[in-house]
């Protein structure tokens, strides 16, 4: 049985290439500029892991606001779509299928085309500068794709448990917080990665709302972080790293889910 | 999807009590209230703003003061609009070297489906995708290093190499600019595009490979007799999610050419922005957020009727 080392070594090339910059990057985040300037290709002793404790110093408001901005989105956005999916999905009432069209409708909008209504809006409501005014436009997104991914869900949860609760004598609200809510973790999961995903990601808004630096998220934050730091490329490098790290992390353990996340995303994927 | 007929909801099969109707029309009430708060985020933060965008394109906006009515006009200004134009032949350009570059993920994918142990394949794959993990920020700024002039990675490794004449300020100068931000991701293997083609070249059944081998069909024939007939319902998906896609490009130009220099990397998005933000010229920024919400708009409707009319397009198993 061969081994196929040409197919293997065609794939490593890929994984090299691919990968280089980011290689690059973790090698100079650990250099002084001294090592960067004589040094440029190869990795060099001593180790500056100071670096790291310089970049955390600068980019931690940045992470502290991101997380922030991440949990209070993930709450709020589970709260609304769970409760909207699970009446949409074992309710039947009038304009039912008509208030799920006009959620669902809402996934062909893009964020960007509503990005300067949206912040003429939010600076007639004097809420620029402020947690508010980045958490809402996550939650209001995050609500659509959220329903949509509750109901789909909930709907494959077998009536029979629903019935069988009923009968002894569950009502709406327990059956939502005994039944519904421990077996829809799953999803719960999948919704809460697909907003970090997108606070980490989100760039225009905060850069446009935001002017305070202890409320810049990690996105925008890296920016201006480069202008402080000048030309020490070691700490630079080292807070691009920091700052990648939560979503590392969570693409490590939960790449399904993650991946999940990017597919779900997509327009009329549900 | 959708009606999932079957499920019969709300009334309890126990208690199918006189006065139904009764019991029928509070529960009615209940699911209206516990709908409420989520209707009003969406109409306060997503229609209202969405419509809002479209009344005020025809107005002279201004914020907080007099704004006049003034029909077409941002609208004219808009086709006069050169920058504005020349935005959207970048587009044009982004978008067709995107999907040209597909070659490459689709070759990498092509490549894992080849390798027999599923563990090397879990192990490439994986590292193949590792990018994606990475916040596009960060992925713009390491790029826009690799571009620097003096310290970047790609002018050491010309110099390095012999080459110092090739040397370019690849950002700064309008003739390189764009390539340069076409090139951001090189090799493009981290992405949807390889994600989808492994997914669905994984989902051929073995046997269909097995029998072309058996009849004598080599690699290169089997690629395009079976593998990429097998993918064009995903392709035709790509396709449009890529056109889509390419409509919201803007950070990247943000962060690594601010649409310079002289407007050589000017995407639709940041001319939407500068207008508003720096020409404060919200009627007109309003003006072009609305086209690109109605050219999004339409080609969304295309992709969500093209998947609706092809229920098999993500599991290949299906066409059996």
């Amino acid at each position: 049985m061969s081994r196929q080392w040409g197919i293997k070594t065609a794939l490593s090339v890929l994984v090299f290439v691919s990968l280089f910059p980011y290689l690059f990057m973790l090698t100079t985040s650990l250099k002084d500029n001294l090592q960067f300037a004589e040094n440029y290709w190869v990795p060099t002793l001593p180790f500056h892991w100071e670096n790291y404790s310089a970049a955390w110093e600068q980019i931690r408001p940045y992470m502290v606001a991101s997380v922030v901005v991440a949990a209070a989105a993930i709450v709020l956005i589970i709260a609304f779509s769970l409760v909207a999916g699970f009446v949409l999905a074992r309710y039947s009432f009038p304009g039912r299928t008509f208030f799920f069209v006009m959620i669902a409708a809402l996934m062909m909008v893009p964020s960007i085309s509503s990005l300067i209504p949206l912040f003429v809006m939010m600076r007639d409501f004097e809420l620029l500068n402020t947690y508010p005014v980045l958490i809402i436009p996550h939650v209001a997104g995050g609500v659509v794709i959220g329903t949509i991914l509750m109901k789909t869900f909930i709907e494959g949860i077998p009536q029979e448990l629903f019935d069988a609760a009923r009968v002894d004598g569950a009502g709406g609200v327990r059956l939502f917080l005994s039944i519904m809510t421990p077996l829809s973790l799953p999803v719960i999961g999948t919704v809460a990665l697909i907003t970090i995903n997108g606070v980490w990601n989100d760039f225009f808004w905060p850069l446009l709302t935001i002017t305070e630096n202890e409320l810049r998220t990690v996105s925008v934050g890296l920016l201006f972080f480069q202008g402080q730091s000048g030309t020490e490329y070691g700490p630079m490098f080292a807070g691009y790293l920091l700052a990648s790290v939560p979503l590392l992390v969570l693409f490590t353990f939960l790449s399904k889910y993650f991946l999940a996340g990017v597919q779900g995303g997509l327009p009329g994927s549900h | 999807m959708a009606t999932t007929a079957g499920t019969p909801v709300a009334a309890p099969p126990a208690e199918a009590p006189p006065g139904g109707p009764r019991r029928r029309a509070r529960i009615s009430w209940a699911a209206y209230l516990a709908l409420l708060p989520l209707l009003v985020v969406l109409a306060l933060f997503q229609y209202y703003p969405a419509l809002n965008g479209i009344v005020r394109s025809f107005w002279d906006w201004n914020p907080g003061q007099v704004s006049t009515f003034v029909g077409l006009d941002n609208y004219a200004k808009m086709m006069d609009d050169a920058i504005w134009w020349r935005s959207f032949r970048n587009l044009g350009y982004i978008f067709v070297f995107g999907v040209v570059s597909w070659v490459i993920p689709l070759v990498a994918a092509e490549l894992l489906i080849t390798l027999r142990s599923q563990r090397a394949q879990f192990v490439y794959r994986t590292l193949l995708i590792v990018p994606m993990a990475f916040p596009g920020v960060v992925t713009a700024l390491v790029w826009s290093f690799m571009y620097h002039p003096n310290n970047g990675v790609i002018n050491r490794a010309l110099t390095a190499i012999g080459l110092e004449s090739w040397t370019q300020n690849w950002v700064g100068d309008p003739s390189y600019a764009l390539w340069s931000l076409l090139f951001i991701g090189f090799p493009f293997i981290a992405g949807l595009p390889f994600l989808i083609f492994y997914s669905t070249l994984q989902n051929i059944p073995r046997e269909i490979f097995e029998a072309a081998a058996l009849d004598g069909v080599g690699r290169i024939r089997r690629f395009w007799t079976i593998d990429l007939p097998l993918m064009a319902r995903q392709v035709r998906l790509l396709f449009f999610l890529a056109v889509i896609g390419t409509l919201q490009y803007g950070f990247m130009a943000y962060i690594v050419t601010s649409g310079g220099p002289d407007n050589s990397t000017m995407v639709p998005v940041l001319r939407m922005i500068n207008v508003a933000f720096q020409g404060q010229d919200w009627g007109y920024a309003a003006t072009l957020s609305t086209t690109l919400f109605v050219f999004t708009l339409v080609l969304s409707a295309v992709v969500v009727f093209v998947r609706r009319s092809d229920p098999a397009s993500t599991n290949v198993r299906g066409l059996r």
